[in-house]
C-alpha cells in the first residue's frame, strides 16, 4: 500500500505545484497555452462541422429512399478514372424499362428518368436552368415525395405523350407567385418553348447537399422523348419492398443482362446505383478531409508543444534550487520527473480544454451563420483533451528528464 | 546499529573531483564518528572541504573512497532512489538561505518530507503541526514564507528538518543569513533540540558558532586538523587537539 499511497500523495502534490505555478505566472502560462488553444480550437471546430455535415448527409440520404436501385449507364461518383468503360456502353432506354415492368417479381415500382436542363416560362416569368424530368406514374413510388394539389402523371399521359406537367414546389412558387394552389392546376406554361398544361403540384422536399429538390418539373417520358430526343440514356429508379434490395439487385441484373444480350462471363454493361454508394463516396471524402485536419492539427500541436517545452525548460532552470531542496528532502528522480510532467500536461490539457470550448463555440457560430451544420460529439471533445495532454507529456518529457537528472549538490549550489 | 553504536561513522573518506585535467582531492582521508545525541560543528575556511563533507554526510553525494555508514547503512553502491529514501528517513537538512517553497504555507513546507515518505494526509498534517509548535510557530502555520521574518523562516526550515524524525539534523551555515540577535535565537533553539536528545551537525565557517558546540571538527585542505571541544577548536591556531 505504501508505494501506492506515496505515488498518490506525490501526484496530488505535483498537481498542486502545477496549478500554483500556473497561477503564479499567469501571463506566461496564458501565452504558453495559446499555441495549444489555437490548434485545438481549429481542429475541434472543423471536426464538429465535418461531423455535422456527415449527420445531415445521412439524414438526407434517408429522405431520398434507401430501398431504391437506379439502373444507369454511369456509376455514381466514379472516381476511378475508367470513365471510358461507361462511355462506350449502350444507352439505357425504354426497352429496359419495359422489360423490368414486365418481368420483375420483386419491384414495387419502376420509373424512368430522362433529364435535361431547360427554360420554363409563363407570361413574363422566365426560369432558366430548370431540371426537366421525363418520367412515369411510378415516379413518386420509386423516388418518394407526394402531390399537394391536382394529380400526378398517369398512364394515359405517358401512352399518349400528352403535354402534361407536374411542377416542383419552387417552380410553382416562382411562376405563380401569390396564387392559391388549386388555381394553378389547369394553367399553361412553356417548357423549352413547348406549351404544357399543369396537372399537379408537388409537396416541398427540401434540399440535398445544398441543392434544392423542388426546382424541377416532371413530364411524361414519352413527351420528353418527342421534344428532347429518344436516344439519350435514361435512368430507371426501381423500388424494392423493405429489406429486399439485394434480391431486387440480383433479379434486375439477370433481366438486364438478358435484355441487353450480355454474353455469359462478360461484365455487366449497366450499373445498379444505390444511395448508400453516395454515402460511401462522401464518407471517403470526409475521411480524407479528416486526415488533412488531423495533419494541420498535429502541426499546430507540435508548434504549441515546442512552446510548452520552451517554457518548461525555463521553469526547470528557474527552479533548480527548488529541485535541489526537494531532492535533499527525499524526492526521488521519478518524483521530480512526474512533477514536471504533470505540470506540462496540466498546462497543455488546460489549453486543450479552452481550445475545445472555443472550437465548439466557433462551430456553433459557423452553423448559425451559414448552411453548414455542426455536431458536438464526445469523440471530438476526447480528441481535443487527449491530444493536448499527450502533447504536454511528450514535449514536457525532455525538460522533466533534465530536471530529474540534476545533481542535487549542483542544484542546491545553483545561484 | 554499528558495533560501536555510533550514529555516523566515517572511515578514510576521500572525495576526488576532476577539474579539467587535474584531480582535486576535496576530502583526503577523513575519519570520525558521531554518537547519538551529539552536537558538533564542522568548521573550516572556504575550500577546506567542509561543503563536500556535508554533502557526503547528507547522502547527497557519495565518497570516492572510504566507508561511510549512517545509522548502520553503508552508503557505498546505493542506487539513487535508495539514497533519496535514506535522506528522507535519516537526515534533516537546514540551509543557510532557508530554501522554503515560496508559494506554500509554513505547514505545506513542513509536510513536504512526509509526502515523499508516503504518509497519509491526516498524519502529515498532525506531525507538521507538532513540528511547527516545537519550534515556537504554532501561530504562523498558515503563513507563506514572505509573510515571515528571517528567524521565523529558519524555524520553519528547522521544523521541516525535524518533522520526519531523522537521525541527524544537518545544518549548513544556519545563522549565515540572520542578524546576530536572530542568529542567537536560532542557536538557542539548537541548544534546546540538543537537550531534547537530537543529534545535530552544523557546518560553518564562523568560529563563534563552533565555540557554542560541545564538539567541533576543523577541516583544512580536506583533512581534519582538529577535533575536540568547540571552544578549543574554534580558537584558531591555539593548541588544536589533533586526531590520530
Amino acid at each position: 500500500m505504501k508505494p501506492v499511497r506515496r505515488a498518490l500523495a506525490e501526484l496530488q502534490e505535483s498537481v498542486r505545484i502545477a496549478l500554483g505555478a500556473l497561477v503564479g505566472n499567469r501571463l506566461r502560462s496564458a501565452l504558453t497555452t495559446l499555441g495549444i488553444v489555437i490548434g485545438v480550437t481549429t481542429v475541434i471546430a472543423i471536426v464538429a462541422i465535418i461531423q455535422g455535415l456527415n449527420r445531415s448527409f445521412e439524414q438526407q440520404v434517408q429522405v431520398l429512399g434507401t430501398n431504391t436501385l437506379y439502373v444507369d449507364k454511369w456509376k455514381y461518383l466514379n472516381l476511378e478514372g475508367d470513365w471510358w468503360i461507361y462511355r462506350n456502353r449502350q444507352p439505357i432506354g425504354v426497352r429496359e424499362l419495359k422489360a423490368i415492368l414486365r418481368e420483375s417479381q420483386v419491384a414495387v415500382a419502376a420509373a424512368p428518368s430522362a433529364w435535361i436542363r431547360a427554360r420554363v416560362d409563363r407570361l413574363d416569368k422566365e426560369l432558366t436552368s430548370v431540371s426537366v424530368n421525363g418520367t412515369s406514374g411510378d415516379y413518386l413510388a420509386a423516388n418518394g415525395g407526394g402531390v399537394r394539389e391536382g394529380r400526378f402523371l398517369v398512364e394515359s399521359d405517358v401512352d399518349l405523350a400528352r403535354p402534361s406537367v407536374v411542377l416542383g414546389y419552387d417552380i410553382a412558387d416562382q411562376l405563380f407567385p401569390g396564387q392559391p394552389a388549386p388555381a394553378v392546376v389547369g394553367q399553361k406554361v412553356l417548357v423549352a418553348g413547348h406549351p404544357f398544361s399543369v396537372v399537379g403540384l408537388l409537396e416541398r422536399r427540401g434540399k440535398f447537399l445544398g441543392q434544392s429538390l423542388d426546382n424541377l418539373v416532371l413530364i411524361p417520358y414519352t413527351t420528353f422523348q418527342r421534344y428532347f430526343g429518344a436516344r439519350r440514356s435514361i435512368s430507371i429508379a426501381v423500388a424494392a419492398p423493405p429489406g429486399r434490395l439485394g434480391e431486387l439487385e440480383d433479379e434486375l441484373t439477370s433481366i438486364l443482362r438478358r435484355v441487353r444480350r450480355v454474353p455469359p462471363g462478360k461484365p455487366d454493361d449497366f450499373t445498379l446505383n444505390k444511395q448508400d454508394q453516395l454515402l460511401k463516396v462522401y464518407q471517403g471524402l470526409t475521411t480524407a478531409l479528416y486526415g488533412v485536419v488531423l495533419g494541420v492539427g498535429l502541426i499546430t500541436l507540435v508548434v504549441g508543444g515546442i512552446g510548452i517545452m520552451n517554457i518548461m525548460m525555463v521553469s526547470v532552470h528557474e527552479r533548480t534550487r527548488e529541485i535541489g531542496v526537494r531532492r535533499a528532502l527525499g524526492a526521488r528522480r521519478s518524483t521530480i520527473l512526474a512533477q514536471f510532467l504533470v505540470e506540462s500536461a496540466v498546462v497543455a490539457a488546460l489549453g486543450g480544454a479552452i481550445g475545445t470550448a472555443l472550437g465548439l463555440g466557433t462551430a456553433q457560430l459557423i452553423a448559425l451563420a451559414s448552411p453548414l451544420a455542426a455536431a458536438v460529439t464526445w469523440q471530438a471533445v476526447a480528441l481535443g483533451l487527449g491530444f493536448s495532454a499527450a502533447t504536454g507529456l511528450i514535449f514536457g518529457s525532455w525538460p522533466a528528464w533534465r530536471a530529474a537528472n540534476l545533481d542535487p549538490v549542483e542544484a542546491l549550489r545553483y545561484e | 546499529m554499528t558495533p560501536d553504536g555510533a550514529l555516523l561513522s566515517l572511515d578514510g573518506i576521500t572525495r576526488l573531483y576532476q577539474v579539467g585535467s587535474e584531480v582535486v582531492r576535496a576530502l583526503d582521508g577523513v575519519s570520525f564518528d558521531v554518537q547519538r545525541g551529539e552536537w558538533l560543528a564542522v568548521v573550516g575556511q572556504s575550500g577546506s572541504g567542509k561543503s563536500t563533507l556535508m554533502n557526503i554526510i547528507g547522502c547527497l553525494d557519495t565518497p570516492s573512497g572510504g566507508v561511510y555508514r549512517v545509522n548502520g547503512h553503508d552508503v557505498r553502491g546505493l542506487a539513487d532512489d535508495a539514497l533519496a529514501d535514506l535522506r528522507n528517513h535519516e537526515i534533516g537538512f537546514v540551509f543557510q538561505t532557508f530554501q522554503l517553497l515560496p508559494r506554500s504555507t509554513a505547514l505545506a513546507n513542513v509536510e513536504l518530507p512526509l509526502i515523499y515518505r508516503g504518509l497519509p494526509r491526516r498524519e502529515r498534517r498532525l506531525r507538521a503541526e507538532a513540528a511547527l509548535r516545537s519550534v515556537g510557530l504554532a501561530d504562523r502555520m498558515h503563513h507563506r514564507p514572505n509573510e515571515l521574518s528571517g528567524g521565523q523562516r529558519q524555524r520553519v526550515a528547522i521544523a521541516r528538518a525535524l518533522v520526519g524524525e531523522p537521525s541527524l539534523l544537518l545544518a549548513d551555515e544556519p545563522t549565515g543569513n540572520l542578524d546576530s540577535a536572530t542568529g542567537e535565537e536560532i542557536i538557542r533553539l539548537f541548544g534546546e533540540l540538543h537537550a531534547r536528545g537530537h543529534t545535530l551537525l552544523l557546518v560553518t565557517h564562523e568560529p563563534r558558532l563552533a565555540a557554542r558546540c560541545p564538539r567541533a571538527i576543523r577541516l583544512m585542505d580536506g583533512r581534519i586538523v582538529a577535533d575536540g571541544p568547540g571552544r578549543e577548536v574554534a580558537a584558531f591556531g591555539t593548541a588544536p587537539v589533533v586526531t590520530a
